[in-house]
């Protein structure tokens, strides 16, 4: 473990630990371009200078392993003085886009220049001129005059996704990044070279002149998309709602998590918010007699609903949760079942099309916590379920989110299903189909307006905070399942989904000794004996 | 004072390239000798020769060879550097057209020094005439079993690219890639060619080594400087009576060189200014031609040795336009992998480009210099540096010149 | 990755052309080092390099177009589009520029009616400007095809020209 000093403070690092990160350790950035931790060294940018004793120049930090006795300085006269240099080499062709570009609040070349006085060019000749604003693929927009040409992006599709699609053609000042002519960056990660850009180079097509990033603000998240949880940051617009259309959710980055995801976000996951601003938002509880659909307010929700598995005996109940509930919902869930002792409960409701896999980071189960529905146990038989109600067994269906006339099963049977029960009760925050036939509709918060937890395919359960407000009358699920136990005469003091986690860890041996404090960011694996979900 | 010629030899018999006539000149002697010499006594008798590299670091040989790991399981490879660039620089073409078995034979000597059973030439593409006589020569020692017998030779084309003369830029090349350079550490003799140790040796520099071995690195490091042993081959051209290559010691001096083997500057002209060492070596003025040719001499007078690329230059060239010349040559063979290189090379030519059609502003001599003195010792590799030889010394050394043709 | 389904299909190589590359494939540790003799050998089969050329090579090497295309737009000698039966290279670095390679050029430029960089139209000539051929000895000079032309003057410059097809 080599013992080095970094502006006077002395760290001590794994052996094969560089520099920047070295630096890092000592609490001090050192300012790169090309360098990225996912990525090989690259040594292209030159930014990343800094002075080693001994050496008679600048080094370049990224290159450069720590050893046993270095003694680095990152702010020296000479290092400044060769970063203000470095710098006003990278501004000699870039455009002065600033106005226009999307990167801006969030642009390296901005921070850094400002960060070194850079304001007054002296380059006044013409700037090498290349194309702007090229589409790469569905998700990606590219500016290659402001390209920097760091090279991450290509070493992005080279060593992450192994499907090479960028490269950097020509020579010289005239070196332009790009793509095989009649090509396409449409593999299923394409989005994660704009987050690796440092400059406006690569933008998101989805978040192009949507809204300024200093309106912005994030919560940390856990993507729901899949089993995998790839943690996340949810940008929201609170301040500007005439911009991005009144779009409140902004875009998704993803957070860095060294167990799970670390760097990336796959394309599906990271553009998949939409459903959160859609307009078939369901906003307040609604009651449907026949063709007349009526606005309630939720205690009549909620007293109908208590109503409604009060007057039918446990076995003429039926309830499909979902597998994109948090746990703390599936456990309010589980309190309100176990206080009518209802069982017939299942929450696995196979997709019309098999969802896609790699061996990357996506996941075939489109769902964020069947793990968790699986160990509150609520894995019942869910085909049975509604076999059970097509064959009027039951009086009462309780749907959590899924829309049943889009799964695999027979749409004919699962109409017939809908059809054949008294009372349709409907969980959720988007409308389907099988909303539309609810007697009951319970407006559900969606994952970005409430806390909560996931449990990944691997057992480990990750937190998940409130972005944005929910829409309209939404209540997260455990809230309205809190209310409704109260209704059916059991006490209920959660107040926070907190509340019901600490349920949670009491009732379900896998999550015992687990808290949100414990969770932290990055999660936590459950005990052993859980079973990993394949 | 030219001195013996003993890399140049053969070259008046039009069939110097011949493995008849080398072998008739005493060829492949040397081979046999180093055959039966251990890989280190060959290692130590280039080093005490005092050979230094003729493709223009300068860099002594046998240190060099000597970073290969010693009892190294894999693979190593011998490298030769065909890919002539540097401007004003010619010689190592003649070499390759008429003497390619000396680099032939240089290399089955430098291999078995440096434990490698591969070697690769990698010849610069425009160079079609000599890649052909040398894989003619390669096919002939094939067929005598010099070569095949523990040592085989990849010829290699290169495709148009300056840069591929940087040793690390030519491995790049070497392995399909673009010439770009790579970051050093690890140098090539750690990691180098395909992830091997390689040693990377001008052609000239190689044709040197059978003389060392045949006549010993004492004699070789008597025909020079106290620093650098030996000949090489000066390549002349520019505002000189008589362009042509011209082996000698590298002790002879610029003004030797120039006015007794040179015929010194056309027409009886005056001398103006001199590059000693290819386009990338700061230029001398005609005051300072009373310098030694060696690695040393020259570096004391602040240039270097570089490829040893002479270009005279006398009263009728206008400095500001050379320097326009160069510049855009240094713009069009970055290879613009590395910032400050990449941008600023375009832009300097650009402004000397301006200078010259009278469009220059004052502020640009000095904009140039600081620019050129703020990018040096940043890069990859030393081709920036190599272009800041020009720009800093054609500017502060004729600077009136530049001055005359901005505004006040 | 999808490819480029609209494009001419590409000349392949010969059964000859084809074991000559997999024979310089075997002559490299890695076998990528031959790609640049491979687009040499493809420049001569076909003329030039089109991007179709280049995917096929690219599926020959077991590389991305992309990094196929990063070599070919590299380097100066590969001809992304077919150029004129000769190609005339005329040196414009200093020594050949202080021998007069300047007025070379524009009496090129006025015989063949084209500007470096260009074809003549009757496809005999492209015209190139290029950096330093290593031929300062005996400048201005330019490259003709494989050869060097030296020592040039106008006339000469008229009797190369004459004897080019």
């Amino acid at each position: 473990m080599p013992r080095l000093t970094v502006n006077g403070k002395e760290i001590e690092v794994p052996a094969g630990t560089n520099l920047i990160e070295a630096a890092r350790h000592a609490g001090v950035e050192v300012p790169h371009y090309c360098y990225h931790p996912g990525l090989s060294i690259a040594g292209q940018c030159r930014l990343c200078m800094v002075d080693i004793e001994k050496t008679p120049r600048p080094t370049i930090a990224c290159n450069t392993l720590a050893a046993d006795g270095m003694v680095v300085s990152t702010e020296t006269d000479r290092v400044r003085e060769t970063r203000k240099s470095i710098m006003e080499f990278h501004l000699i062709n870039h455009p002065l886009d600033c106005p226009v570009c999307d990167q801006a609040g969030e642009c390296w070349l901005q921070i850094y220049y400002m960060q070194h006085g850079l304001y007054d060019p002296r380059m006044t000749d013409e700037k090498v001129h290349k194309p702007k604003a090229v589409p790469l693929g569905p998700h990606v927009m590219l500016d290659a005059e402001r390209c920097i040409l760091c090279s991450r992006c290509v070493r992005f599709c080279d060593e992450i996704t192994h499907t090479g699609e960028l490269g950097i053609f020509s020579r010289g000042d005239h070196s332009e990044i790009g793509l095989f002519p009649g090509t396409e960056l449409d593999n299923k990660y394409s989005g994660n070279v704009v987050d690796i850009c440092p400059v406006g180079a690569l933008t998101d097509r989805d978040f192009r002149f949507q809204v300024r990033v200093w309106y912005l603000e994030s919560a940390k998240s856990v993507c729901p998309g899949c089993a995998r949880g790839c943690n996340i940051e949810v940008h929201v617009n609170r301040r500007r709602p005439h911009h991005a259309e009144g779009r409140r959710v902004a875009r998704l980055k993803p957070r860095f998590n060294a167990d799970v995801n670390r760097w990336w976000l796959c394309d599906a996951g990271r553009y998949g918010f939409a459903p959160v601003d859609a307009a078939d938002r369901l906003l307040v509880p609604t009651r449907r007699d026949g063709e007349t659909t009526t606005a309630a307010t939720w205690d009549e929700a909620i007293a109908a609903v208590a109503a409604a598995l009060r007057r039918w005996p446990a076995d003429e109940i039926g309830v499909i949760a979902s597998p994109k509930m948090a746990n703390e919902d599936l456990m309010a869930l589980r309190r309100v079942l176990d206080a009518r002792a209802i069982r017939q409960v299942g929450f696995d409701v196979p997709p019309r099309d098999p969802g896609d896999e790699d061996s990357f980071l996506i996941r075939a189960d489109k769902s964020p916590n069947a793990l968790g529905a699986e160990l509150v146990g609520l894995g019942g038989d869910a085909r049975a379920v509604v076999a059970a109600a097509r064959g009027r067994r039951l009086k009462c269906l309780w749907v959590f989110g899924h829309d049943l006339l889009a799964s695999r099963w027979p749409e004919a049977e699962v109409l017939e299903a809908l059809r054949a029960v008294e009372t349709l009760i409907f969980t959720g925050a988007n409308a389907n189909r099988t909303s539309a036939r609810a007697h009951w509709v319970l407006p559900a918060a969606a994952w970005v307006e409430r806390d909560g937890t996931y449990t990944n395919f691997e057992g480990r359960v990750q937190r998940f905070r409130l972005a944005v407000e929910p829409l309209g009358q939404a209540l997260a699920e455990w809230e309205m399942l809190g209310r409704i136990l109260a209704a059916l005469g059991e006490t209920s003091t959660a107040t926070r989904a907190e509340h019901w986690f600490r349920q949670l860890t009491g009732a379900v041996p896998a999550f015992a000794g687990l808290s949100y404090q414990s969770i932290g960011d990055t999660g936590r694996v459950l005990t052993r004996d859980a079973p990993a979900r394949s | 004072m030219s001195g013996e010629a003993i890399l140049t030899r053969n070259f008046a018999r039009s069939d110097s390239h011949t493995l008849g006539v080398y072998r008739e000149t005493g060829g492949y002697q040397a081979w046999a000798k180093a055959q039966a010499m251990e890989p280190t006594a060959i290692l130590d008798e280039v080093k005490r020769s005092n050979l230094r590299g003729l493709g223009g670091a300068g860099f002594p040989t046998g240190t060099k060879w000597s970073f290969i790991p010693k009892n190294h399981p894999g693979p190593v490879y011998l490298v030769i550097n065909a890919d002539e660039g540097e401007p004003g620089t010619f010689k190592d073409r003649y070499l390759l057209e008429r003497d390619p078995h000396a680099l032939i034979e240089g290399m089955l000597i430098a291999a078995r020094a440096i434990g490698s059973a591969t070697g690769f030439v990698y010849v610069r593409g425009e160079y079609v005439e000599p890649w052909r006589r040398f894989a003619a020569a390669v096919r002939e020692a094939y067929e005598a079993r010099y070569l095949g017998s523990g040592f085989d030779i990849v010829v290699h084309r290169g495709a148009g690219a300056y840069i591929c003369g940087e040793e690390t830029g030519l491995i790049s090349s070497l392995e399909g890639k673009k010439g770009w350079p790579k970051l050093k550490p690890p140098f090539p003799a750690i990691k180098g060619a395909f992830g091997a140790p390689t040693i990377v040796n001008n052609v000239e520099t190689i044709c040197q080594v059978p003389h060392i071995i045949n006549r010993g690195a004492e004699w070789f490091a008597g025909l020079g400087t106290k620093t650098q042993g030996g000949t090489r081959m000066y390549s002349v051209s520019g505002r000189v009576a008589r362009p042509a290559v011209y082996e000698t010691s590298v002790s002879i001096t610029l003004r030797q060189l120039i006015y007794d083997l040179a015929g010194g500057v056309t027409g009886n002209g005056k001398l103006k200014a001199v590059v000693p060492g290819g386009s990338s070596a700061a230029i001398l003025t005609a005051d300072e031609i009373d310098v030694t040719m060696d690695v040393d001499g020259l570096r004391n007078a602040g240039t270097m040795a570089g490829s040893a690329g002479v270009i005279v230059m006398d009263e009728t060239v206008s400095i500001p336009e050379a320097l326009m010349v160069v510049a855009r040559f240094y713009a069009h063979e970055s290879c613009g992998q590395c910032t400050p290189c990449r941008e600023s090379t375009g832009w300097i030519y650009k402004m000397t480009r301006r200078i010259v059609e009278r469009r220059g502003r004052k502020e640009d001599l000095d904009t140039i210099l600081d620019v050129a003195k703020r990018g040096a010792g940043t890069t990859i590799c030393a081709f920036y540096d190599g272009a800041v030889g020009p720009y800093i010394s054609y500017i502060e050394k004729f600077r009136g010149e530049f001055e005359a043709l901005v505004p006040k | 990755m999808k490819g480029r389904d609209d494009a001419p299909a590409a000349p392949t190589f010969s059964e000859a052309q084809l074991a000559e590359v997999h024979r310089l494939q075997a002559l490299y540790p890695d076998p990528q080092g031959a790609l640049l003799p491979a687009l040499h050998l493809a420049q001569e089969a076909f003329g030039y390099i089109s991007l179709e050329t280049e995917e096929y090579v690219a599926g020959l090497f077991n590389l991305s177009p992309a990094h196929v295309h990063e070599v070919v737009t590299f380097y100066t000698l590969y001809f992304r589009e077919r150029p004129g039966r000769h190609v005339v290279s005329v040196c414009h670095n200093l020594s050949c520029h202080l021998a007069g390679a300047p007025a070379i050029i524009a009496h090129l430029k006025t015989r063949l009616g084209v500007a470096p960089g260009e074809t003549t139209a009757d496809g005999r000539v492209t015209l190139l400007s290029v950096e330093c051929l290593c031929a300062c000895e005996a400048a201005p000079m330019m490259q003709v095809d494989d050869r060097y032309e030296l020592d040039l003057t106008p006339a000469k410059v008229d009797q190369i020209l004459g004897s080019l097809a």
